[in-house]
């Protein structure tokens, strides 16, 4: 009975989160002086009965709560608006960014769990070696210098002193830097884990049998890892869309992060609005699943 | 614990140098931002505009900017607002987390629940998001940026605040406290706050160096500073885009909010490192 809560309980949590998300985003949007007929009658002229008759029939004169069960309603159904500056439906809007975001926040948690796992086992190989200071040094990088910063310190050197690459639109360098970033936060938790790891009588035995190192490390260290690896993927899938949105400002790529602060500059509240639902949605449904996840591969009671 | 290898010196000098070094760059900055724009004599504001994009000279020590503002100026009133809103995000998120999640731990049962459930949520809220929310609720400028430093790192400090919490609750002195009938508050205040202190001072001095770099995010993507009110940030985003004409204009903010969040992130970590007894290397 309680092993069947403890799987229901994530996902449960995960819908009473993107509800709730859903309910701020919404009241927030909502608390933006001037509506939609406002901005309409910016644009053209409409008379003050006009102005009224529209409110009236878009339901804006409805209580909020109301307001928010119709769009709630929609929403279940896909619909999520138009876009008030393209005039297209919003989750059409949001699908034709999303590869783009996609291509540069997987290429770099790539990059920066490959980065993570080598140092981390470079570390713990050689402790005598500078890497264990490498593994400080990265981890402090990743929190305290923006990846903005270096995002066009690196456009500055490669493109304009150099002329390797191009300003904008390519992929390299931002998904570089953002590896960098998410390596920093993987590397120290997961080289104390395996550090603390060494010191099972599993990994004596392997190593009195004359294992080579990396083998040990590979094979022996690493799966007891892994939980760690798992319970720290909230905090990196935060940082990833942080980085993400703004790398893709930075390097102009025609991303979900363009997209919602175009919508936040443009007035274009609708689709702001479903931008963040749809990411934070996103991010509270990995976590989610990343819970689940480590209730699989680690079995023990949680603390 | 092979740090206790190495001759005694060797272990003293080589700890000391970068925290001797981030110590001179926190001052300085500090002191920038204090007295700073009393020194510098141009105007961050006022235009130059037979003077753009000039490089460093006796006039003008760190260059002029694309409208043909004093780079040295601009630097030091972005210096005031980004240190200003950064340590007022986190001494609201400190408030938020520490003080409300404490009395809420205090005082239990529903105000509990309640207040967790509330950090539950603003944690799964990813904090650039938040950010955005509350700006467009708002308006863009450096209340805003507070309030969602405040809102994204409250969570993170209500965790180490329940976690500490615990620990001590568990302990001796505060069953002896409860049993001679003090009252939820009393202990909290009495007992439990000053052996609270050190583990939540110390966090704040983590969480600051995050807040001034997600300040600057913000900034940079124009939702933080106004035109009117330079931060580094909105200095960085605007500079960017006459990077080939001035790269002095965009180095100097980078290099600034850099090297001082390095060295903060440098402090934090060592003040972190010499109160927890595990710490590596300990004797």
């Amino acid at each position: 009975m309680t092993r069947a809560i403890g799987w229901a309980a994530p996902p449960l949590r995960a819908l009473a989160l993107i509800l709730a998300i859903s309910m701020i985003a919404f009241f927030c949007i909502r608390a933006v002086p001037g509506d939609v007929v406002d901005v309409l009658a910016a644009q053209g002229d409409l008379t003050a009965a006009q102005q009224a008759e529209m409110r009236q029939a878009m339901g804006l004169n409805a209580s909020p709560i109301v307001q928010f069960l119709t769009w709630g309603g929609r929403a279940l159904h896909g619909e999520f608006g138009n876009s008030l500056r393209f005039g297209k439906p919003v989750g059409e809007l949001f699908l034709n960014a999303l590869p783009a975001t996609l291509h540069l926040g997987l290429l770099a948690f790539a990059i920066g769990l490959g980065l993570a796992l080598t140092l981390a086992l470079g570390a713990l190989a050689a402790p005598r070696s500078p890497l264990p200071l490498l593994v400080q040094a990265v981890n402090i990088w990743s929190i305290a210098v923006p990846t903005f910063c270096i995002g066009i310190a690196g456009i500055l050197i490669f493109s304009i002193w150099l002329g390797w690459l191009p300003a904008i639109g390519h992929l390299g360098l931002p998904a570089a830097i953002l590896g960098i970033d998410i390596a920093g936060q993987l590397v120290k938790p997961l080289h104390d884990e395996l550090r603390q790891a060494q010191a099972a009588p599993h990994v004596r035995t392997a190593r009195a049998k004359g294992l080579h190192p990396l083998r040990i490390g590979l094979f022996h260290l690493l799966p007891t890892a892994m939980p760690v690896l798992l319970a720290l993927s909230s905090v990196v899938l935060a940082g990833v869309l942080g980085g993400t949105l703004t790398l893709e400002v930075l390097f102009g790529l025609p991303g979900v992060g363009s997209l919602a602060l175009n919508a936040m500059h443009g007035r274009d509240w609708p689709l702001l609005q479903a931008t963040i639902v749809f990411l934070a949605a996103g991010v509270v449904l990995i976590n989610a699943a990343a819970e689940l996840l480590h209730r699989l591969l680690d079995p023990r009671p949680r603390r | 614990m092979s740090a206790t290898l190495l001759p005694a010196d060797r272990v003293v000098r080589g700890r000391r140098l970068p925290e001797m070094l981030a110590g001179i760059v926190v001052v300085l900055t500090v002191l920038l931002a204090l007295v700073g724009p009393m020194l510098v004599p141009q105007d961050p504001l006022a235009q130059d505009l037979l003077a753009l994009n000039e490089a460093p000279d006796a006039a003008h020590w760190l260059g002029t900017d694309h409208l043909g503002r004093d780079v040295l100026a601009r630097l030091a009133s972005g210096a005031r607002l980004t240190l200003l809103v950064g340590a007022g995000g986190a001494a609201l998120a400190f408030l938020l987390g520490a003080g409300v999640g404490l009395l809420a731990l205090a005082f239990g049962g529903p105000a509990r629940v309640l207040v967790f459930a509330a950090f539950d949520l603003l944690r799964a809220l990813p904090g650039i998001l938040l950010a955005m929310l509350l700006v467009a609720a708002l308006s863009p400028g450096p209340l805003s940026v507070m309030l969602a430093l405040g809102l994204t790192y409250a969570p993170m400090v209500a965790e180490v605040a329940r976690a500490t919490h615990a620990r001590e609750s568990a302990a001796d002195y505060i069953a002896a406290a409860r049993s001679f009938g003090l009252s939820r508050l009393a202990v909290l205040g009495r007992h439990l706050l000053p052996n609270l202190t050190g583990v939540l001072l110390t966090f704040a001095a983590i969480i600051l160096p995050r807040c001034i770099v997600t300040e600057s995010v913000l900034s940079f993507l124009g939702l933080g500073g106004t035109p009117e009110l330079p931060s580094w940030g909105r200095m960085i985003a605007d500079a960017g885009g006459f990077a080939e004409e001035a790269p002095h204009a965009v180095l100097a903010p980078v290099l600034a909010l850099s090297v001082f969040t390095l060295a903060l992130s440098i402090l934090g970590e060592r003040l972190r490192a010499a109160s927890d007894p595990l710490r590596d290397g300990a004797p």
